[in-house]
């Protein structure tokens, strides 16, 4: 430890900050040759987000086939390794839709039961709760970034095996009257039928998102149509949650946060973003941080574009070395805060700007140069964490403001020097240890804004889909593969499903079309 | 004549096996003698004594089998110099007992039947013919054969000194014992080790048949059973529970150490006897998996299995309990559970209660925010009619608050769970909610949050607030005096600390809704400001915020150049990080205002920075 941060001292400074690739690898790789370490428990229930930060980080780092070199080391992931784990994640799909979070919720025997053959349907009480809509994202993201990049044509079929139609009507039946979007359908007892989940702007991105990757535009009528949920409500909804001081939250009673802001904004460009984007095709495209598209929706609609504009450009601050609580032979670049300290140090306030002007002249006479350290937090006053850096930078990306707004060398050198982990990821705060989740936004923060200096480097990330840019392609051809598949016939694989009800619901569920001529010459 | 039915028999048999070792074995017969070096195995058999419990057999008096406990059989001293080194493994010992027992089959495996000698054939024959009949009932053994080749066999095998009684099935790796809890075969196990494990398995059994004795009793106890000999009502004693509970972890230890089955406090539990567990099963490429403790695990298999007959109990609500203390972050749970406390009806506010730990517990959690806002949800109409219940309710959930707000002042599901819970209680009148949050301001003035709640509270009030008015828009039915009130008071702790961004956007905000023009806050802006754009050493700021909002003002009053100045003083000195931004507020000062849709404007901004 000693040795290495040595080492990252005797750089010459030009050199320093960087993103150290390897070091990056080696804690994805860890993350996946490992089981994770017990303190992931409290995500058990969603180890499909965990699975999407994973692999995604892993698809930033390595280079598309076409940028790879014979000294490219060998992907992480291995083309089988990818078809074993396409595998896993539709293990974890519901039988009327939706996927649930974790294979410990998985109950495949269990779901043909309930079918009554008179009726239909599944009596989907009895599994109320158990796909849920942010798994949902999660598993269909993964299975585009599992997508073979080796092999376009068995890329495309990535999505083979998604209950294209279920998926998408277990999304409709998540709408609340308001608009707003729940989390998964719940059976309470004296309660009837119910939308589980808080009033949760997550939830009305994903499914935006869910929406873009799966429905198309196949026309009323045809087979694989299914009834749009109601994107005017849902528009009105995301519109009504601009808080006073003219961020977003869950809802309009909250306090402004830039999570919820970056999920308010990147819904609505998701609601009209066409649905191939010009930036897909050109997978070489190195400029940074550009729009899929221009939402006329968003630049139209939001009450106060100018103020939500203000309170996003609000959200950087500068970062300032907080002297160590004891002693000058603690060196400040090693000290580990504890939490008790970091209201403090992560967000410094001087009373008044001549202060902080004063104070940052003194640092910067002691240090030789003026270079500052840019920060963001997630609501006023609060203190700096590497995801908010992507949540306000996604944000800007989506409003086509991120590079004119953003310090970007000041934020990146923040990113570099201070959350990067010697191990390798991001932490969350100033020297805190790495975790699945704030290496990966990390990664991603870089990957949206173009890592300039290690040119290439990092994948060009889309702020609304959060994905690297080539696997947005993948999930438009993909799309396409799927709905065309429904619509020839080739039918939707039921995993393990050979039970004839099985079959017959699978038909069903398809909208009750006519009997493809293969099920007969398999004996159905 | 004797002969020839042995013979007609013995090709009947064989072809009806295999027809074509029948062939083979006719041809090549006589060939076989021609090998000196083989000798045929029926003139040196090895013979195992028969195993005193088949010899006690009364049934075995009704087959000719019984005359073969034969004294050849007993025979023990014909252990020729061919014996086999010592076994060092069951595999082993079973191995070579199969072949002393069956020395004509396992002479057949080893070299074939064609390439034994003829009489060894013959000897293979009989053992088959004994081992297929021994399998059937004996009233139809002699039916099967008649009674001449039945003769004729025992003929035969007492010539041969045959032994009746041989190993079945040759044994196999894996197959014969299973494996340990550990996968291996439990048949290589040393003598020893596989004694030890036999003796443990009996210890089990044994153990096993007095719990099944004991739960039988607690089920006839439970439907009033009278002892047929004493004549009295059962009755489980406590003393028989406490064996019970003895028995049970000797058997949970047993049965890890032999099969490493799940075990813990729920398969040791008489409680969940009757529930079987349903083990986690992955798929192959699996990523993100988490290492948990082996009560996790149990606990989520009997999760399963009750989710799965969809059961409501007070025991699985114990179980959720349980499992949430290991992860409270598990949604499905949360919301089993408040199925469960609906479905038993179980009083919300002891619910609550027990919450509330739970809550102080672990602060960053989701989950248990939701489901109060559930329970509440769920308890709201019994007490809707009853002001004081209500007020009561909404006291004690204030006091909760507030002194979970003391842990974590921030905690944003802690906010928000409370913005709504005044909403759902109508607390918008009670003035100790008011209170209470401008206690938490005077305690931090930059705390957002309270200032956040603050907001909600005052202008959401249905009393005056028109609904479905959005937070940014103007209200007429807002009272002035509400508004001068809340602008005097952001102005009092803006004051305090003039950095502090809360009060600027709080009285920002609060003029929007009241639809003030901003300019009348312009002398309390300028109060922060002092000779702006004099010179470097005259020119003091306070508050950039207080630069900010009076940019805004000049340009609200059409002063377009105040307003630029104030902006570039921004971006030049007083708050250089976001410059940028400064620059695009400068752009769009020159443009005509909001005519332009905001993305056009954010464009040439990108452009005007690019040329600075």
């Amino acid at each position: 430890m000693e040795n290495d941060n040595k080492a990252a001292h005797e750089k010459p400074e030009q050199e320093w900050p960087y993103l150290d690739v390897h070091r990056h690898l080696r804690y994805w790789k860890m993350c996946i040759r490992a089981p994770l370490p017990q303190v992931y428990l409290s995500n058990e229930s969603n180890r499909l987000a965990l699975a999407y930060f994973i692999v995604n980080s892993v698809t930033l780092l390595t280079p598309p086939p076409s940028e790879r070199t014979p000294e490219t080391p060998e992907p992480l992931i291995s083309r089988e390794d990818k078809r074993a784990m396409i595998k896993w994640v539709l293990h974890h799909q519901h039988p009327t839709g939706g996927f649930c979070g974790t294979s410990s919720l998985v109950f495949p025997l269990h779901s043909y039961d309930t079918y009554n053959s008179d009726t239909k349907t599944l009596n989907e009480p009895d599994h109320a709760g158990l796909a849920n809509i942010t798994s949902t994202l999660f598993a269909l993201q993964l299975l585009a970034l599992l997508a073979d990049e080796e092999d376009e044509a068995a890329g495309e079929n990535v999505f083979e095996g998604v209950n294209r139609v279920g998926t998408l009507r277990f999304l409709k039946s998540l709408q609340r009257e308001d608009g707003s979007f729940g989390e998964a359908l719940s059976d309470l007892p004296g309660h009837g039928r119910f939308i589980a989940g808080g009033y949760d702007m997550r939830y009305c991105y994903i499914a935006t998102a869910i929406r873009w990757i799966l429905r198309g535009d196949v026309k009323e009528g045809s087979p694989g149509w299914v009834e749009d949920f109601d994107t005017e409500a849902l528009a009105r909804y995301i519109l009504n949650s601009q808080t006073y001081d003219r961020g977003f939250a869950g809802n309009s009673q909250d306090e402004a946060h830039a999570g919820y802001a970056y999920c308010a904004i990147a819904a609505l460009t998701l609601l009209d973003r066409p649905l191939t984007s010009t930036s897909s095709t050109s997978s070489s495209s190195s400029s940074s941080s550009s729009v899929p598209h221009k939402s006329p929706l968003l630049h139209s609609s939001i009450r106060d574009l100018p103020g939500l504009i203000h309170w996003l450009a609000s959200r950087p601050f500068v970062y300032l070395e907080p002297p160590p609580p004891s002693a000058a032979d603690q060196d400040p670049d090693t000290y580990i805060y504890q939490e008790d300290d970091l209201d403090d140090p992560n967000f410094l306030l001087p009373p008044t700007p001549a202060d902080l002007l004063c104070l940052l002249s003194q640092t910067a006479e002691k240090k030789g140069h003026d270079k500052t350290h840019v920060a963001f937090n997630g609501r006023t006053n609060k203190v700096a964490d590497t995801c908010y850096f992507w949540w306000v930078g996604g944000a800007l990306a989506n409003l086509g403001t991120l590079d004119s707004l953003v310090d970007r060398e000041a934020a990146r050198r923040f990113l570099l020097e201070k959350m990067q982990h010697r191990i390798g990821g991001f932490g969350k705060s100033p020297g805190s240890p790495p975790d699945l989740y704030h290496s990966f936004f990390g990664l991603a923060i870089l990957g949206l804004m173009g890592d300039e200096r290690e040119g290439g480097k990092v994948r060009g990330f889309d702020a609304g889909l959060a994905v690297p840019r080539e696997t947005v392609g993948v999930i438009e051809r993909a799309r396409r593969r799927l709905i065309e598949s429904e619509k020839g016939g080739e039918g939707v694989v039921v995993d393990g499903g050979k039970e004839f009800d099985a079959v017959e619901m699978g038909l069903e569920l398809r909208g009750g079309e006519e009997r493809p001529k293969w099920l007969g010459a398999c004996g159905y | 004549m004797r002969h020839w039915l042995l013979t007609s028999f013995v090709t009947l048999f064989v072809s009806f096996c295999n027809p074509m070792t029948a062939n083979q074995c006719v041809q090549q017969g006589p060939r076989s003698a021609l090998r000196p070096h083989h000798f045929p195995l029926s003139n040196h058999l090895i013979t195992m004594p028969p195993k005193g419990k088949a010899a006690t057999k009364p049934k075995a008096t009704e087959t000719p089998a019984t005359t073969t406990s034969n004294p050849t059989t007993t025979n023990t001293t014909r252990q020729t110099a061919s014996q086999p080194s010592e076994p060092t493994t069951v595999l082993e010992r079973s191995q070579q007992r199969y072949e002393k027992t069956r020395p004509f089959e396992a002479a057949r495996q080893q070299k074939g039947l064609s390439k034994l000698f003829k009489e060894d054939q013959k000897g293979w024959i009989c053992d088959q013919l004994l081992h297929l009949t021994n399998r059937l009932p004996a009233a139809s053994r002699s039916s099967l054969l008649g009674p001449k080749a039945s003769k004729e066999i025992w003929w035969t095998v007492n010539g041969t000194n045959s032994i009746v009684r041989g190993l079945k099935h040759k044994p196999e790796p894996y197959t014969t014992w299973g494996t340990d809890r550990n996968g291996h075969d439990v048949g290589s196990y040393t003598i020893e080790r596989f004694d030890e494990r036999f003796r443990k398995r009996i210890a089990l059994t044994a153990l096993q048949v007095s719990s099944r004795v004991f739960r039988e009793n607690v089920e006839r106890e439970k439907r009033g059973f009278v002892d047929a000999r004493s004549g009295r009502e059962i009755i489980v004693t406590e003393r028989e529970i406490d064996e019970e509970k003895v028995r049970r972890s000797k058997m949970a230890v047993l049965k890890k150490d032999l099969y490493g089955a799940i075990t813990g406090r729920l398969a040791e539990s008489v409680e969940w006897e009757d529930v079987v567990p349903i083990p986690h099963e992955e798929p192959e490429g699996a990523l993100a998996a988490i290492t948990y403790p082996a009560e996790y695990a149990e606990a989520m298999s009997y999760l399963r299995a009750v989710m799965t007959t969809k059961e409501y109990s007070p025991r699985c609500l114990r179980l959720t309990e349980h499992i949430i203390a290991m992860n409270p972050a598990h949604y499905t749970v949360w919301l089993y559970r408040a199925a469960n406390i609906f479905a038993l009806g179980i009083s919300i506010p002891d619910e609550i209660e027990w919450l509330n730990e739970v809550a102080l517990a672990n602060l960053k959690n989701y989950q248990i925010w939701h489901h109060r806002h559930l329970l509440v949800e769920h308890y709201y109409p019994t007490i809707s009619s009853d002001p004081e219940a209500l007020a009561q309710f909404a006291k004690q959930e204030r006091d909760f608050l507030i002194a979970i707000l003391s842990e974590d002042t921030k905690n944003y599901h802690v906010w928000s769970y409370r913005s709504w819970l005044v909403g759902k209680l109508g607390m918008w009148e009670d003035e100790e909610e008011l209170k209470s949050i401008e206690k938490m301001i005077d305690e931090d003035v930059r705390n957002n949050s309270a200032w956040s709640h603050r907001f909600v509270l005052v202008f959401s009030n249905p009393k005056y607030a028109t609904p479905g008015k959005a937070a940014t828009e103007k209200d007429e039915k807002v009272p002035q005096e509400l508004v001068d009130r809340e602008v005097k008071y952001a102005q009092s702790k803006a004051f305090l600390a003039p950095q502090n961004q809360s009060p600027w956007n709080y009285m920002r905000g609060v003029l929007v809704k009241g639809g003030q023009p901003l300019a009348s806050v312009q002398g309390f802006g300028e109060e922060f400001v002092n000779k702006l754009g004099e010179g470097e050493e005259e020119e003091e700021v306070k508050s950039t915020h207080a630069l900010d909002l009076l940019a805004e003002i000049y340009a609200e009053k059409k002063d377009n150049e105040k307003a630029d100045l104030c902006l570039r003083r921004l971006a030049e000195k007083w708050d250089k990080i976001r410059g940028g931004y400064w620059e695009w507020r400068r752009k769009c000062l020159t443009q005509s205002e909001t005519e332009k849709a905001p993305g056009e404007q954010v464009e040439e901004a990108e452009e005007g920075s690019a040329a600075v």
